[in-house]
């Protein structure tokens, strides 16, 4: 079983080049080779998590280099979770580049390469080797961002590249310092290395405050946000599904592993300051994200504040370090990337069809457009916590931690994210469903159905403000459809899922 | 005896309710009458013990709990839903209304079946949503009135769900005390939630000040509704009284006490017909409501004994009338009269429902009634005592009142068939039961809970001179004053009061906020504005002259809210690094 683990790593690049060079001579050929190696890395990634869910942590040796001084790939329940995730998303997000572009063959080589460092980060037990999948992950995704094709993206690409390599830097300088404190790599010998130089020391202590600011900036926490909404608002459609689904994701799960298995809870009992921080950090990141994500005109740039606002909602559950808050920051750091992922795919779509990509071109759409809206109203109601859906179920834990660990502030802060989620998501809802379609929006050519989002295409543009409709592929709202009933379906084997969690995540906990 | 216990009796009538809609009427109505038959049975045969207990979201659930109470309830609400589903055929009732009916009487057993607070509250709310519709389903008057009945029960039912948290707050779990293995007294604990918990409840079963909802809601909707209508809400509020003071209370006593007069008295005043009967299920709740206050072994059962008789000749009065409605079309008790002729097999189980909810020796109600004001004499609470008394003679009157204008004063008003056979089956068949457990109350004694039942003695001689000498004055005063009790029809009930004040003052509050939030939302907007200008980088400024375009800038759009440089993102991030060193380091 664990020889599938390095797999999960070799076969996404090993396609990257394929797809490279094969693409040369048929560009139609690198998308398959692109789909086959997600379809195969889905297969792997579900095979490690049924077995690690049993119960069993998964290691690997690289290269047969004794641990602790060789590379070590550790899976547990966290882990196999974030790497099955990783894989399942980007084939959804295949099938729907697939109609939607970008199609060349360099876009394909980095979209797995992104796999692969993205999947690295997920199942590596090395602190350095982290590093070397932080920046492949963060190479590939400036990449993709660049693939836009336009200025905008150019300057965004640019901004990402430039900050994004500075949080890196940051993350190796601390790794560095603990590298000088105890000598080792490895992530469990870290941990047991840091606890007997001990907590207090300034070396350890620099080196968590550098690796905790150098990953906020990954996974974007205010007020280290300021690459991402740029970046996610000017990527192509496919590319802003897939980093905001994943990227920042495997960035807070990078956080979760590093605060909970290498500086473990007995950091956080002895230095109470630096748990405060972070949690003061998330806290303030929940509600300034929240805030901006409702100042915003433009969709993309409002779904991307929004993920500031739930990932301080995530990286606050990890650093309350209780195992209900464990349990809920990984139901809501998977659930978010599927219901962010569906509503930037949705966005995208809505945007192929109408055009429209700013809050105030959304009025009427329920009415064009009755599955793309309706889907994207699911998916943002999800996204509030309004039960059953997933959303729910991780806020719903969460919250149970934070009062149970009698944390107020994170209680309060819960409670204003659902109404501030409320309060951008109802602005979108109400546009959608009870405003009037614009006046000088071209009429419609379509007879009013359930299908004809899918079949028809509307009348042209008058010249005017609004974009010509197009058609979009029955494929792509049915995609669009399934990650919509999937967020609200995941909900009900949420419980389950927690069930597990609970038995592979004590041993993160122990002091 | 897995097999009993396998599913909750909730779930065969609400799978009939939905697939009803898609069958013939039928077909529908037989597999209503018959899965509530069978719920009957079913509820009967099972033993007790408390089954299908699960988890949700980390808290223990018990889905089906069976005692003495339970069961009780189960049985009549099977029995009764029978009766009401083949009285809705034949009463010309749509498809979709029984269907609506049918939920409400699953989630309704739900209710009675569950075994802790949190599955109780969950059908609590459930039912009030479907009666809600079973009510508008109806339209016209009934949407209005529905949505007053609406908000009332949302209300009453949000104020119980603060009383069941608060509880499990002192507690640690939602399950009733009453389960083996539970280590907490059964009942609410604490005294906030205990007030909460009976003025959320006082809701449903119609304390004096909450009630109007009753008279209110009870008679627009189609007459077979009604009949469903009278049955489950206020019956299994009286259920959930139970479970939450298992000991009672004294001032509980007493508001049943008030409630009985109360609602004996504006019965009497009511032409409706409907209506009438309507204020008459608050006055008989407040029989069993004293009877869950009282306490101790023989209240609590014929405060039981009763919810089980009044839902019988209750549902039948409901019919009967119902029945007078459907051939006449009237609603009012005046523009009726002089029907014993034509309807004889009504007047007859009107009569028997009459006597039985007066308390008339030989009929059912005699007995439980009988059980409560015996029980209240005995605790020596003598104002209580005489409270059930004087709504004994209340009840005496107006169904005096109600039986003599629309069966026997003046000229007969209509000239119009018997109800219907089907509508007869239904009637006599209760009618029948009415009279059987009244004759034969060991029957009702062998499925009471506790052992109150061994302390009833019915039929002695100064219990029946009693309740004689009540209907003695009651037909006294009743010719004695019919003539001002003709002039004062239409006395208005405290919801004239309530209805403009909670008006005005929600739109007061309507108003209020939304002016208060535009105040501060446009403080808000100008504040964030200034804020961002001044923050800016200012050689933003420049963009806004002609003739000047930057990549990565949206012209249509104007500035980007709170967009930064990469100088500045870099500038933020060696800041925050900074503040966290010098906080965990210094």
């Amino acid at each position: 079983m664990s020889d599938v683990v390095p797999l999960l790593v070799a076969v996404p690049i090993l396609a990257a080049v394929a797809a490279l060079v094969l693409g040369q001579w048929n560009e139609r050929v690198s998308w398959g080779v692109a789909f086959l190696a997600s379809a195969v890395q889905v297969g792997m990634a579900g095979l490690l998590a049924a077995t690690v869910l049993g119960g069993e942590t998964v290691r690997y040796e690289v290269g047969n280099f004794g641990v602790p001084y060789g590379i070590e790939l550790v899976v547990d329940g966290l882990s196999a979770s974030v790497a099955l995730l990783v894989a399942v998303v980007s084939l959804g997000v295949l099938v729907y580049s697939r109609v939607a572009g970008p199609r060349t063959p360099a876009f394909h080589a980095e979209y797995l390469l992104l796999v692969a460092g993205l999947s690295g980060m997920s199942v590596t037990g090395d602190v350095f080797n982290l590093y070397v999948f932080l920046e492949i992950t963060g190479l590939a995704a400036y990449a993709l961002v660049a693939s836009g094709d336009s200025g905008r993206a150019a300057v965004g690409a640019l901004k990402y590249l430039l900050i994004g390599t500075v949080g890196a830097s940051l993350y190796l300088l601390g790794v560095g310092y603990a590298f000088i404190a105890t000598g080792t790599l490895n992530m469990a010998d870290l941990s047991e290395q840091l606890a007997d130089v001990g907590y207090s020391d300034p070396l350890v202590l620099t080196a968590f405050a550098l690796i905790v600011t150098g990953l906020a900036v990954k996974s974007a926490l205010f007020p280290l946000h300021t690459w991402q909404p740029e970046a996610y608002a000017s990527a192509p459609d496919s590319v802003s599904a897939f980093i905001s689904a994943l990227v920042s994701t495997v960035s807070a799960y990078a956080i979760a592993r590093m605060v909970l298995s290498v500086f473990t809870v007995g950091f956080f009992a002895a230095n109470p300051v630096a748990q405060n921080i972070v949690v003061g950090l998330a806290g303030l990141s929940v509600v300034a994200g929240s805030a901006l994500a409702v100042t915003q005109t433009e969709v993309k740039r409002m779904l991307a504040y929004s993920s500031v606002s739930q990932f301080g909602l995530v990286v606050a559950a990890f650093a309350l370090a209780t195992e209900s808050a464990l349990v809920g920051g990984t139901i809501h750091l998977l659930g978010h990337a599927i219901m962010k992922g569906g509503l930037f795919l949705t966005a995208g779509a809505i945007a192929m069809a109408t055009g429209a990509r700013h809050v105030s071109e959304y009025r009427g759409l329920a009415s064009r457009r009755p599955f793309l809206a309706g889907s994207f109203a699911v998916l943002a109601l999800a996204m509030v916590g309004v039960p059953p859906a997933v959303g729910f179920v991780g806020k719903w834990y969460i919250a149970l931690a934070a009062v149970q660990a009698e944390s107020w502030f994170i209680a309060a802060v819960i409670l204003a994210s659902t109404l501030l989620t409320l309060a951008y998501f109802a602005r979108l809802v109400e546009r959608m469903y009870f405003a009037g379609s614009p006046p000088t929006a071209p009429e419609t050519a379509e007879t009013p159905g359930p299908t004809t989002d899918a079949a028809v295409a509307d009348g042209g543009s008058d010249g005017g403000d609004a974009a010509a409709s197009t058609a979009v592929a029955p494929s792509i709202v049915a995609l669009v459809a399934i990650v919509a009933v999937s967020a609200v379906a995941l909900g009900f084997v949420a419980t389950e899922f927690a069930q597990m969690l609970e038995q592979t995540l004590p041993e993160l906990l122990l002091p | 005896m897995v097999e009993f216990t396998a599913v909750p009796p909730a779930v065969p009538v609400l799978a009939v309710a939905l697939l009803l809609p898609w069958l013939s009427r039928r077909v529908g109505h037989a597999l209503g009458a018959l899965a509530t038959a069978v719920v009957m049975a079913w509820t009967y045969l099972v033993p007790a013990g408390a089954y299908l207990d699960v988890t949700f979201l980390g808290f223990e659930a018990v889905l089906f709990n069976v005692d003495g109470f339970s069961r009780l309830m189960g049985i009549i609400f099977g029995l009764i839903g029978t009766a009401a589903v083949t009285y809705s055929y034949f009463s010309d009732a749509e498809n979709v209304q029984t269907a609506y009916a049918l939920t409400y009487v699953g989630t309704s057993l739900g209710a009675v079946f569950a075994g802790d607070w949190l599955t109780l509250i969950f059908f609590w709310e459930l039912m009030a949503i479907t009666s809600t519709l079973l009510v508008w389903d109806y339209g016209g008057p009934a949407v209005r009135a529905g949505f007053r009945y609406a908000l009332l029960h949302g209300i009453g039912g949000s104020l119980l769900m603060a009383a069941i948290v608060w509880h499990y707050a002192e507690v640690g779990t939602f399950l009733f005390g009453s389960l083996g293995g539970v280590d907490h007294a059964a009942g609410m604990a604490g005294v906030v939630p205990k007030v909460l918990a009976a003025v959320g409840i006082g809701v449903n079963v119609g304390f004096v000040g909450l009630h109007a909802w009753l008279p209110d809601t009870y008679p627009r909707p189609h007459i077979a509704a009604s009949v469903f209508l009278c049955v489950f809400t206020t019956k299994t509020g009286v259920y959930g009284m139970y479970r939450a003071f298992p000991d009672g209370h004294l001032w509980i006593a007493y508001m049943g006490g008030a409630m009985a007069v109360f609602g004996a008295s504006m019965a009497l005043l009511q032409n409706d017909m409907r209506r009438l009967l309507s204020y008459h299920i608050q006055s008989q709740v407040g029989y069993m409501v004293a009877g869950v206050g009282i306490g101790g072994a023989l209240a609590t059962a014929g405060a039981f004994g009763h919810v089980y008789n009044h839902i019988l000749y209750k549902s039948l009065l409901f019919m009967t009338v119902g029945a007078v409605i459907y051939r006449t079309g009237e609603e009012n008790l005046k523009k009726v009269g002089g029907l014993a002729r034509e309807m004889p097999l009504t007047c007859l189980a009107f009569t028997i429902a009459a006597l039985s909810i007066a308390g008339f020796p030989g009929f059912n109600g005699f007995v439980s009634k009988g059980m409560v004001v015996t029980a209240a004499h005995h605790e020596h609470l003598d104002a209580l005592w005489y409270l059930l008394l004087i709504g004994g003679v209340g009840t005496f009157m107006s169904f005096i009142k109600l039986g003599y204008y629309v069966f026997y004063h003046g000229e007969r008003s209509h000239s119009v068939p018997d109800a219907n056979r089907g509508q007869q089956a239904a009637m006599l068949s209760i009618a029948a039961l009415c009279v059987a457990y009244g004759l034969y109350p060991d029957a009702l004694f062998g499925i009471l809970p506790g052992h109150g039942a061994e302390e009833a003695h019915p039929y002695t001689i100064p219990h029946i001179q009693e309740v004689l000498v009540l209907a003695v004055i009651a037909l006294v005063g009743f010719f004695l004053l019919k003539k001002p009790l003709a002039k004062l029809a239409g006395v208005p009930d405290v919801d004239s009061a309530y209805e403009p004040l909670t008006f005005y003052a929600t739109r007061a509050t309507v108003r209020f906020v939304t002016e208060t939030y535009a105040a501060v939302d446009r403080a808000a907007v100008a504040a964030a504005e200034v804020a961002m200008d001044t923050a800016r980088d200012p050689r933003r400024v420049t963009r806004y002259l002609p003739g000047r375009e930057e990549i990565g800038f949206d012209p249509e759009q104007g500035h980007v809210p709170m967009d930064t440089t990469i100088g500045t993102s870099v500038l933020i991030l060696t800041v925050v690094l900074t503040a966290v060193l010098a906080v965990l380091l210094v």
